[in-house]
């Protein structure tokens, strides 16, 4: 086992960082003063920094490239972006992000014969990668290092020959596609397109199942070499996602030796990189679920669930060509895309439910004669605001990169396969807890006349502490297995999609509602006071597609029987339903394989999508007491996993806020 | 027919086999000093507080026109953190029935079944019956002391399909001391149990210096011979719960 090792001490500690500096180039001048093109500049800027980018090799060390270069200086200056940003819509940091790039194909033929169909750019790019590579084939002659030697002579030029040369391309591959800038750049489906090189290597006797788990752990601890550049919103944002399983294009299960080593390799190295997404479905073996509850238990927050039955049909039914589908797999963190050929912007926006709720609740509930003609009110809400961010998004343009070019089967720029915008949903549960209450109160019983209401939620409950009580502690929840609330987010996740329906955005593809919430579910809490569900103002969200935060559920059966109720054919952007179990449920094996039974069950019954986090709450106490206790403390975030004592206080709270079923 | 209990949880996963769900029955005829759910302890209703969220607000001491808070002088229905709860519950037993069963419609084939714990779930024995008869189309496990008329024992375990009950010390002068009973009903009840051929296992609760001393040990295992055996760790958890029932936890 990897774990323990000189070398993964080495990285864990951090010791490697001291290879690292920064360059102080003002490049976004010189390119300014030179009148650079965008490509122009990119191209540029990667040449240079690969350039000056050092090859160090550590001891033991089977899977070598990290970064030595630990900034990547800007290519325009701030009044060029400020005027690219008036003239365009952008993205994020403006890169096409969320991709999940053809590695294997180029792992098959090598970056020689990739060179051939490149553009000017992709072609200097490539140059630039096998000049650095070189650098690391010199550094292995000079330490002696004859493994590496044979596998650097041989990749990236050409094709890979066996399981390790595969390995080692796609490192390459993968960190200079960080080098060029780009981010939240995926793994893909790994175990079915690198399985035949394990299998071969296993069938002459190379590797063994023990030797090649080995050489796995060393790969999957490359990419915590240098994540901690790559940060998104928090530390651990960094979209490294891998796909295992699933079904291939003939219905058959993917699951390979390679997919069992993966889970294997992640529960050994218990690092958070990559991130583990597993795709299931009725066909999905009892057992599998049970291998797969032993990595969840290890604590960092995957696997991932997918399903498959829910999945492919949805993505069909959109438009996606039936081989696509079949193809899908995760961005950064769970919307689903298409390898190769799909740009999808998959996170373009968010709409807030509660929002809608709360526009609706005070503009509309007094003149509302009945629910479901308040009801509509909020429908119309929901789709002035998704018309609001339809119109807002326009002129798209994103930053060139030549490298990532070379790796999809499309033109990215000219637009993909596919070319159509996700938007996340925010707040469902307190949306849908909202609205049952003051069904139930306002328009059913008749004890809280609206007026009360809507003064009490203006005051933030201040002078009405009963109401309080009752709307938080005593009132239908999401969650629960209740009819009368779990239809209300039905209804409003079909109002989601429905007014996205027939759009067709500015890269000439469709919307897709989601149920994931990113970081909206802070952000968004804050645009609204408090809710009619008993939510004081400043109190978050629940996270995607979960259950309010206070809310008294009875326990993960009946949450997993409300969150897979709805109609997610219709909304399929990605994002799960978020189950917390107290870290004492898998002290056993018999609660290993309960929990995997219960996964099963939601996937049976047509659950999309569901995470699992192990949870200690009285560790991430201490953790904030000690931080320097517990340096690998890992939590999950909205969709990706971090470590606890490298995040804001206010995640780390709400990890903390969010309820753990125990045993 | 109506019974007391305080709780029911999903996916209790140590309480027999499959994902399973356990209704909690409150009221008990021992009082062992380490019981992890004194909740159970007594039958009436109790009014539990969790103070460590408590923001000493007062709003609770307002007089308050609620039936259900009468007995405790303070309203459960205004704390804004929720800190105050009555631990127990009357219930039908056909409608808790139908409450239970809402689980197994969820679960389906993974469902394993349900367990009845306490508290001592024969304490309340003709509410049990009724539960078992209304639930009888499933798997169902009890947790038990084994402390219940050698009548009462048999007529609902005959109706069971796995019992769990704990033998926790041999000695019943030592039993009567830490949990208030003798244990030669509970050994009478063992011995009817092991002759069904019904499946079972005896749990002891590994009590520091009480139970878990060689000598002990060593006495249940002439008592319950080959039988599956589990012993539990001391959950130093377990006196949590007494201070927001207001009552001592003496061990």
């Amino acid at each position: 086992m990897l774990n323990g090792s000189k070398l993964y001490n080495t990285i864990i500690n951090k010791e490697h960082h001291k290879y690292r500096h920064n360059v102080d180039w003002d490049l976004a001048n010189e390119y300014s003063n030179k009148g650079l093109s965008p490509i122009e500049r990119m191209i540029d800027r990667f040449e240079r920094v690969a350039n000056e980018e050092k090859a160090v090799i550590l001891p033991d060390e089977k899977i070598v490239f990290m970064r030595t270069v630990a900034n990547l200086p800007a290519i325009f200056t701030e009044k060029e972006w400020e005027d690219i940003n008036s003239k365009h819509y952008i993205h994020e940091l403006g890169f096409m992000s969320n991709l999940s790039p053809n590695y294997y194909d180029t792992i098959k033929v090598g970056l020689l014969e990739k060179r051939k169909s490149a553009d000017e750019y992709g072609k200097r790019s490539i140059d630039s990668i096998i000049a650095l590579s070189d650098k690391y084939l010199e550094e292995a002659k000079k330490q002696g290092r004859d493994d590496l030697v044979e596998v650097l002579s041989r990749v990236p030029r050409y094709s890979a020959r066996n399981f390790r040369e595969a390995l080692q391309f796609f490192r390459i591959l993968h960190y200079s596609l960080w080098l060029e800038g780009n981010y939240h750049n995926t793994v893909g489906r790994f175990d079915k397109y690198m399985y035949d090189y394990l299998k071969n290597d296993i069938d002459a006797g190379i590797y063994n199942e023990a030797t090649a788990l080995e050489l796995l752990e060393d790969f999957f601890l490359s990419f915590n070499k240098d994540s901690d550049i790559y940060v998104g919103v928090q530390q651990g944002d960094n979209g490294q996602s891998m796909m295992l399983g699933g079904m291939d294009e003939n219905g058959n299960e993917v699951f390979n030796l390679l997919s069992e080593l993966c889970l294997k390799a992640s529960c050994n190295n218990k690092l958070i990189d990559p991130k583990i997404n597993l795709r299931v479905s009725k066909k999905t073996p009892a057992e599998r679920y049970t291998e797969a509850t032993k990595l969840t238990k290890a604590g960092l927050g995957f696997p991932q669930y997918s399903n498959d039955d829910i999945v492919i049909p949805a993505l069909e039914s959109i438009g996606y060509e039936h081989n696509d589908a079949v193809n899908y797999t995760v961005a950064a963190c769970w919307e689903f895309i298409i390898p190769n050929v799909g740009a999808d912007v998959a996170n373009i926006a968010a709409l807030s439910y509660p929002k809608a709720v709360d526009t609706a609740f005070h503009n509309s509930l007094i003149l509302s004669k009945t629910y479901d003609e308040f009801f509509d009110a909020v429908k119309s809400e929901i789709s002035k605001e998704t018309e609001k961010i339809h119109k807002n998004i326009k002129d798209l343009w994103f930053i060139p990169s030549p490298f990532m070019n070379v790796l999809m089967d499309c033109d990215i720029y000219s637009g993909g396969k596919y070319n159509n915008f996700g938007i996340h949903g925010t707040g469902i549960a307190t949306a849908a807890d909202s609205l049952a209450a003051i069904k139930k109160y306002v328009f059913e019983e008749k004890t809280i006349s609206k007026e009360d209401y809507i003064k009490a939620v203006d005051e933030n409950f201040e002078n009405s502490p009963e109401l309080l009580h009752k709307l938080r502690f005593e009132s239908p929840k999401l969650g629960n297995n209740d009819d009368f609330v779990d239809s209300i987010a039905t209804a409003l996740l079909d109002a989601f999609a429905q007014s996205l329906e027939g759009k067709v955005n500015c890269r000439g593809g469709i919307y897709r509602a989601g149920t994931g919430s990113a970081m909206y579910y802070l952000w968004h809490a804050n645009e609204i006071g408090a809710s009619p569900d008993g939510r004081k103002a400043h109190e978050p969200f629940g996270t995607n597609f979960s259950v309010s935060l206070f809310a008294n559920v009875k326990g993960p059966v009946s949450v997993i029987a409300s969150m897979s109720k709805q109609h997610f054919n219709r909304a399929i952007n990605g994002g799960p339903l978020t189950l917390e179990f107290h870290q004492s449920l898998f002290s056993d094996n018999d609660g290993i394989v309960k929990v995997g039974a219960l996964v099963k069950n939601f996937i049976d019954r047509g659950g999309h999508q569901l995470q699992l986090n192990t949870v200690n709450l009285e560790m991430m106490k201490d953790a904030q007491i000690h931080p320097e206790n517990h340096k690998q403390l890992v939590v999950r975030i909205w969709g990706w996993s971090a470590y606890f004592v490298e995040l804001d206080k206010e995640y780390q709270d709400h990890v903390m806020a969010r309820q753990a079923y125990s045993v | 027919m109506l019974g007391t209990i305080f709780d029911i949880k999903e996916m209790a996963v140590h309480d027999g086999p499959g994902i399973r769900t356990t209704v909690f029955l409150k009221g008990c005829p021992l009082h062992c000093l380490w019981c992890h759910n004194p909740e159970g302890l007594i039958s009436k209703p109790q009014l539990m507080f969790k103070e460590n969220k408590c923001r000493h607000c007062g709003l609770c001491f307002k007089p308050c026109e609620h039936e259900e808070c009468k007995p405790f002088g303070r309203c459960v229905h205004i704390c804004p953190e929720n800190c105050l709860e009555i631990a127990g519950r009357t219930v039908d037993a056909a409608e808790l029935a139908k409450e239970l069963k809402s689980n197994a419609d969820v679960l389906g084939d993974s469902f394993g079944g349900f367990t009845f714990s306490g508290g001592e779930p024969l304490f309340q024995p003709s509410f049990l019956s009724e539960l078992i008869n209304l639930l009888k189309d499933y798997h169902l496990c009890i947790e038990t002391s084994g402390f219940a008329e050698e009548k009462i024992f048999k007529s609902v375990v005959d109706k069971l399909d796995f019992v769990i009950m704990d033998i926790k010390l041999a000695d019943s002068a030592l039993h009567k001391k830490y949990t208030g009973v003798n244990n030669e009903l509970i050994i009478k009840n063992f011995r009817y149990l092991n002759s069904t051929g019904k499946p079972y296992i005896i749990r002891t609760p590994l009590i520091p210096k009480i139970t878990d001393t060689e000598n002990n040990l060593l006495e249940i295992k002439k008592i319950i011979g080959e039988s599956n055996w589990e012993k539990l760790p001391y959950n130093a958890l377990a006196g949590a719960k007494y201070k927001m029932l207001g009552m001592e936890y003496k061990l």
